[in-house]
């Protein structure tokens, strides 16, 4: 009867057999993907991948955008979630348990790319006897997964700088990764990126939702842009080589700025201005992080939710005076980018949990471009991608790199291409800028009007060095704001990875 | 002749009467007569549980007995898994209680029978949701963080999955005979790797051998209501603090309507049972058949529990006594409401100034927060009513569980026996969850969910016991051996289709497991005066990984009967004495997961499929695992010393145990990038338990009119965890646990090292010269100059440092009167429902008002302070549990019948500091309780 004792899993399936099916590749590089915008295998809840924290917060997205949007001025929230405020504040520690879920959170995202970067090897796929196209599809899939391992730990070095650096190469099992310096990491980054760029897919000829050339590009431009924060070295002239390649791969400004955050941005004209999409769908890809949160989150008060083609608003995140004064007119009349809500609400903040005070950021919206709904009939979860990279940002990243002296480029291209950027937020010229107004402290502040809510505020107030500097109101725990330490434009090691590995030593300051 | 009992001349049915030394017996009538053929000279034994045994020669004719109670019951027969023993025998910490001493009441649940009966076994019981299981704890429950606590419940032989509890409420609670209970590792030693956590062993009630066909007839109704309300503000009081400190727009949202809703959403409770029991005893064989019928409302409007049961065990003896087949059937139909428990949390935010109905047709009639649009705020209180009306929340069970189990003294070989026990259990469960398309509590224009589970386990036991009494060298010897095996089942899933057509799915669950063991036991016994138990088991399970799977565990008890010592028995100072002592391993195996040290895959539900091109494809996830997960490891000692004064009308026992708990399954973060998720579950902590219990049982007054029984029992604990992580670091504060309401994710409890599981970690409030909190206003423990999270420090637990339980039971004539009280002592709650509800912050927002509880008005809070351990209150405890009454007619209907009716109330009353609804909530986070009503019970039992 001791064979009794060997059952195996009903419902869950063994590594042996899955892969001997080649769509299991196809499905597990679609759960790489899925890492950023779910939270587990259930949706919108339910078995979730990571823990330690509310299964809806734990989303990679939610997490990301916290981490870059509310530890700046673009952003406050009203709700009374654990030390949520501390990253409003910069009094964070390392045991806020939002940055450990963001630690998590990529290192969830290069464990599972490890693993499909195990399972699709050559020497497996020899074992499993796959040939031919399907070959040639994981091939593919299996360089997408290392541009995300890439993705994580790029969002590693910037926000944690000196991390533990684990690669394919190590069974999961009970190691002490070892603690690579920020400067290796990036060097590790770069080096992959190059190569894996040309094992991908061409620029814009991949299935919409799959990271192709165009991605791995970006990224790598990213990395070259804040390689002197990262490495105290510049690659200004790197950034720019590197984003002449997407510039020329054939993506395209959509012609309207308020239609790249809607239902439909995957189809309505928006998709062409979209280099590396986070997919999200109203009824197949759901959770309360990502798009939900971003939909949902902001909404409240005096607004009506079935204007955002939602069915409740949460009241929770607002924008700050700090953010609203980039605009000259806040009514959105001259500069459409300037979507602000105002009834009902203060522009001064006195107390950061009451929801109306701060005025709402009406950006992304759970409308088609013709006013429909969208998919999901209870209102629920939205339709709108996340677009992690898009053009109109690798042109603003052109023009800096172009200001901080980078060769390959010139300022008269910037310039144009600023100013392709300002015409579709002003609808004409008039918002158009002189070559004498394209300054670093112009691109800062036209950065944030055109990508706020994005993602991007952090990493930028920390390359121009105001990340500390800048006041907002509750910053350093104070209404007025306060200045925070210099040693915050690194988040800490979170204080469960110090525990369990001893190899780690916490970043300096914390 | 005709058997009686001593103290009041009454019948006594159903006394064995055996022939000595010899396989001739019988059984006593109805009326306790009784006819067997013997020759003068012979030796006649009569016993009878729970009374002394007695040996008279037959002199001819006639031989009328008068037996007496035995007091201690050194005699009884104890279950101690695969075979039985005596009181006098036992070496280890068991405790038995039997139907005589049960609790009164409307009792759905069996372990609420023995709720404060016996030392060192807590029973919280349920809540006031009708059906709902009590939470049953043997000496703390303290042995471990994240697997179990739940100790394992055998019934009638066969174990019972360990991760379902409180599914006992199968069982008619009218069909129990006895509970035993294991409390120390070297009596639940013989169970392994599942005893850690103690064992419960339950006996059903059989019928007698050559007994009339006897009927019993049981019922009672019941009435119960709630005692208190949670405090929130009047709808006048509401107003005023609306007017207050509310801007324009809200107080322009006060209405005219004064509704308590708490009033609303509750009722008086009815509950009626029936049980109908016959019994019969033949030559050779005996058969007890029961149904079971109970129908109990729940305060809450819309919950009821509907319970059918019957149960038939059969006994048979074939081969000249030598085989015994005992066949045990046991099944149950249980349709529950469970209503919307939501209801509970509504009732207390909801504005008191809001009508019920708001006039209009939209959301079923009831008045609803709504959107300028006319659709429901979603993140608004719903009406109370509305979700007690428009939801519909409903399941039934199918349960059968039976045995059949054979016992043959081997030919040839005096002493051997073997037994064969078959057992399973098989329980399906279909629920149906609808919330109508009206509800404002669905913008998915009503769901409906369909859900079934099953879960199943079948045991195969295998064992041969050989005894012998070798007079030479006065020595007994008692030897168990055998060979088990038991498989478990379990699976569920859902299905829910909305309004919309739109249909969610889960991924069905499903998952087995199974256990091979191999175990032992030698009782040896020297002139009765020295005893040694070792118990042995050797368990193999499928949890864990196949090159290390197989461990053995046990333990070795000896006990001194020092009453059987010449010394003693001259000194004329005790009836019984007895000293103990042990040592066992024991193990824990409800690590959580069944495969946990296999690497796998898991597919994802159609709700997270992911975009590629105009396709959504269905992921594939790998799972965390831990290829070296294996059990906890529980070593402890255990001190007893058994005691008896005035031949036994004063006995009890006192015991010291020590326990240290290794291997300690805690879910830890793994170091990052490592494994396939942050954390999982693994074997890196320790723990330490101790304490001391107290147990006095006396006969205070015995005389023929008039008995008092009377038991005593206090526990006393202590639990502190020695370990957590795999490298000591003093900077790790530990594993938050214990979510609360009040934001999302939030925490209020924590395992640290060198504190007791699950303490408090909270702000220190610092209070004003008026001894009101100081809002915001927190001592920094770390002197930092700031108040962080690191300013958080552990203070008290939910864990009592005492329990106590004392209840007493009066005869005087044909009246009979019982009550139990109940105690506990150094237990703290954190009040959740005023530090969420109780500040200015939870008034307003989301365009709606709402009430608040009344600790705003003392505190005058601003936000929530949910870390202030302002909430941490103590719910220390003293309860009235029961009082019965009753009175016991007799004979009736020309001796046809006899009649005893009673009464009984339950939750009588409760002394407490605590300030919320009730101090004893299972966990210690109080927040949306639902409460147990007081309950008002008139009953009758007829024997015909």
């Amino acid at each position: 009867c001791e064979g009794e004792l060997d059952l195996e899993p009903i419902v869950e399936q063994t590594s042996a057999s899955l892969f001997e099916d080649t769509d299991s590749y196809r499905q597990f590089i679609a759960r790489v993907y899925a890492g950023i915008s779910v939270s587990g295998q259930q949706g919108p809840a339910g078995n979730p991948d990571i823990s330690g924290i509310d299964e809806g917060f734990s989303n990679y997205l939610r997490q990301f955008w916290k981490h870059q949007e509310l530890t700046t001025d673009e952003a406050i929230i009203a709700w009374n979630d654990g030390t949520i405020h501390d990253l409003n504040n910069h009094v964070w520690t390392a045991s806020n348990e939002f940055i450990r879920a963001m630690y998590d959170r990529i290192y969830f995202q290069i464990a599972l790319t490890n693993e499909f970067i195990r399972q699709s090897s050559e020497s497996q796929l020899d074992a499993r006897n796959i040939n031919g196209a399907d070959r040639d599809e994981i091939r593919a899939y299996r360089a997408e997964a290392r541009f995300m391992r890439a993705l994580s730990y790029w969002h590693a070095i910037d926000m944690y700088a000196n991390v533990p650096f684990v690669l394919d190469d190590q069974d999961p099992g009970a190691f002490l990764p070892r603690q690579a310096s920020r400067q290796e990491v990036f060097d590790f980054l770069v080096a992959e990126l190059q190569e894996v760029a040309p094992l991908m897919v061409e620029a814009r000829l991949n299935e919409y939702g799959r990271a192709d050339r165009g991605a791995a590009w970006m990224l790598l431009a990213k990395l070259y842009l804040n390689a002197e924060v990262y490495t105290g070295e510049a690659m200004y002239t790197e950034a720019i080589g590197t984003l002449n390649n997407v510039i020329n791969a054939g993506y395209s400004l959509h012609d309207s700025y308020d239609e790249l955050f809607l239902a439909d941005n995957d189809s309505n004209g928006a998709q062409n201005e979209t280099i590396f999409p986070i997919t999200f769908d109203g009824l197949n890809t759901q959770g309360f992080g990502g798009m939900t949160f971003l939909l949902h989150a902001p909404v409240g008060g005096n607004q009506n939710p079935a204007d955002f083609g939602i069915n409740g608003g949460w009241f929770g995140i607002r924008t700050t005076n700090v953010f609203v004064s980039r605009f000259a007119d806040i009514t959105g009349n001259t500069d459409d980018r300037a979507n602000f809500f105002t009834d009902g609400q203060t522009l001064e903040i006195t107390d950061a949990f009451n929801f109306s005070e701060g005025y709402l950021v009406e950006k992304f919206s759970n409308l088609t471009s013709a006013g429909e709904p969208g998919s999901d009939p209870s209102g629920n979860f939205g339709d709108a991608d996340f677009a992690m990279f898009r053009l109109a940002d690798a042109y603003l990243m052109y023009a800096e790199a172009v200001l901080r002296g980078g060769n390959g480029g010139d300022t008269g291209t910037a310039l144009n291409l600023v100013n392709q950027i300002r015409e579709r937020a002003y609808g004409d010229t008039s918002g158009n800028i002189s070559a004498g107004e394209l300054t670093l402290d112009f691109i800062l502040d036209e950065r944030s009007r055109e990508l706020h809510w994005e993602g991007h505020r952090r990493t930028d107030l920390i390359r121009f060095g105001q990340f500390t500097d800048l006041v907002w109101p509750f910053k350093g725990g104070v209404q007025t704001g306060s200045p925070s330490e210099a040693f915050r434009n690194i988040y800490p090691i979170p204080s469960t990875d110090l525990i369990a590995n001893p190899n780690l030593n916490q970043n300096t300051g914390y | 002749g005709t058997v009686t009992e001593k103290s009041n001349g009454a019948p006594l049915p159903g006394v064995n009467v055996l022939v000595k030394g010899t396989t001739t017996g019988t059984t006593s009538d109805f009326d306790g007569k009784y006819q067997i053929s013997a020759n003068t000279g012979d030796i006649l034994i009569f016993s009878y549980i729970g009374f002394k045994t007695v040996e008279i020669t037959v002199s001819g004719g006639t031989l009328d007995v008068a037996m007496e109670e035995d007091a201690a019951k050194l005699d009884e027969v104890v279950v101690v898994g695969y075979g039985s023993s005596t009181k006098k025998d036992l070496t280890g910490a068991v405790e038995s209680v039997s139907t005589k001493d049960f609790n009164g009441g409307a009792i759905a649940a069996p372990e609420q029978l023995l709720a404060g009966k016996t030392a060192g076994l807590q029973v919280i019981p349920p809540s006031g949701a009708p059906g709902s299981g009590g939470t049953i704890r043997v000496r703390g429950g303290t042995s471990s963080l994240s697997a179990g606590n739940n100790p394992l419940i055998v019934v009638d032989g066969v174990p019972l999955d360990q991760t379902g509890q409180g599914a006992l409420n199968y069982i008619n609670p009218n069909d129990i005979e006895s509970f035993t209970v294991l409390k120390d590792a070297s009596a639940a030693s013989i169970y392994g790797s599942r005893a850690t956590a103690g064992v419960v062993l339950i006996t059903t009630k059989s019928g007698n051998a050559q007994t009339p066909l006897r009927f019993n007839y049981n019922s009672y109704i019941s009435f119960g209501t709630n005692t208190d309300k949670v405090d929130v503000l009047s709808a006048e009081q509401f107003r005023q603090t609306v007017n207050q400190f509310g801007n324009a727009n809200e107080i322009a949202l006060l209405t005219d309507s004064n509704t308590d809703w708490q009033d609303e959403i509750y009722r008086t409770a009815v509950t009626s049972n029936h049980n109908f029991t016959v019994t019969k005893g033949f030559k050779n064989s005996s058969i007890r058949a029961s149904l079971g019928y109970i129908n109990q409302d729940g305060t809450l409007r819309g919950t009821n529990f509907e319970r059918t049961s019957a149960a038939i065990k059969y006994v048979h003896r074939l081969l000249d006594n030598s085989l015994k087949i005992e066949g045990n059937i046991r099944g149950a139909l249980v349709n529950d409401e469970f209503g919307n428990q939501g209801a509970i949390g509504a009732a207390i935010a909801f504005d008191p100034t809001k009508p019920i109905r708001s006039g209009n047709d939209a959301f079923g009639g009831f008045f609803e927060w709504t959107n300028t649009d006319g659709s429901p705020n979603t993140i608004s209180p719903r009406n109370p009513l509305g979700l007690i009306e428009l939801t519909d929340n409903s399941g039934n069970t199918r349960r059968v569980t039976g045995n059949l189990k054979l016992d043959y003294d081997i030919p040839y070989v005096d002493g051997l026996k073997a037994t064969v026990n078959l057992g399973f259990d098989y329980n399906d469960f279909n629920g149906l969850s609808i919330v109508d398309p009206n509800s404002a509590a669905t913008t998915q224009n009503g769901t409906t969910t369909v859900s079934d589970a099953l879960n199943r386990n079948r045991l195969a036991d295998l064992y041969l016991n050989y005894t012998t009494d070798i007079e030479s060298i006065k020595s007994k010897i008692d030897v168990t051996g055998g060979y088990s095996y038991q498989r478990f089942f379990r699976s569920g899933r859902s299905v829910t289709t909305d309004g919309n057509g739109t249909v969610t799915a889960p991924t069905p669950f499903a998952t087995q497991n199974s256990l091979i063991s191999y175990f032992g036991r030698l009782n040896y016994s020297y002139d009765d005066r020295y005893l040694v138990t070792v118990n042995y088991r050797n368990d193999a399970s499928s949890r864990l990984n196949p090159r290390d799977r197989r461990q053995g565990f046990g333990g070795v008890s000896v006990a001194w009967n020092l009453i059987n010592e010449k010394f003693i028995q001259d000194s004329n100072i005790f009836s019984n004495l007895k000293i103990r002592a042990g040592y066992a391993e024991t193990g824990q195996q409800e690590i959580n997961q069944d495969f946990g040290y296999l690497p796998r895959f898991t597919t994802g539900d159609d709700q997270v499929r992911y975009q590629f091109g105009n396709e959504f494809v269905t992921t594939i996830r790998p799972e965390e695992f831990d290829p070296n997960i294996r059990w906890e490891i529980s070593k402890t000692y255990n001190f007893g010393l058994d005691y008896g004064f005035f031949n036994n009308r004063l006995n009890g026992s006192v015991e010291v145990y020590f326990r240290d708990v290794e291997d300690v399954l805690n879910f830890i973060s793994v170091p990052a990038g490592t494994n396939l998720s942050n954390a999982l579950v693994t074997n890196i902590g320790n723990l330490e338990n101790s304490g001391v219990e107290f147990t006095i049982n006396a006969v205070p007054v015995q005389t023929e009119d008039f008995t008092w029984n009377a038991n005593f029992n206090i526990s006393f604990f202590d639990n502190e965890i020695t370990k957590l992580t795999l490298t000591d670091d003093p900077s790790f504060q530990g594993n938050p646990t214990g979510g609360i309401a009040g934001g999302v994710g939030n925490t209020i409890q924590i395992n640290s090292v060198g504190f007791e599981q699950n303490s408090y970690f909270v702000f220190q409030q610092v209070y004003d010269g008026a001894g009101n909190p100081i809002e915001g206003l927190y001592v920094d423990t770390n002197g930092d100059g700031q108040i962080t999270p690191d300013d958080r420090v552990r203070f008290k637990s939910p864990n009592p440092n005492a329990t106590i339980g004392f209840s007493s039971n009066f005869i005087y004539k044909k009246f009979d009167m019982s009550f139990t009280f109940r105690g506990s002592f150094g237990n703290y709650n954190y009040n959740n429902v005023a530090s969420d509800r109780g500040n200015l912050a939870a008034l307003t927002g989301a365009n709606v008002i709402s009430n608040v509880n009344t600790s705003f008005l003392e505190t005058g809070f601003q936000n929530p302070q949910l870390f202030s351990d302002f909430y941490v209150q103590d719910a220390s405890f003293v309860k009235l549990d029961n009082i019965n009454l009753g009175y016991n007619f007799g004979k009736i209907f020309n001796d046809r019948a006899d009649l005893r009716v009673y009464s009984t109330v339950q939750n009588v009353f409760t002394i407490t500091d605590y300030d919320g609804l009730d101090p004893e909530v299972a966990g210690g986070i109080d927040n949306n309780f639902f409460p147990r009503a007081r309950t008002f019970l008139l009953g009758l039992d007829v024997n015909f």
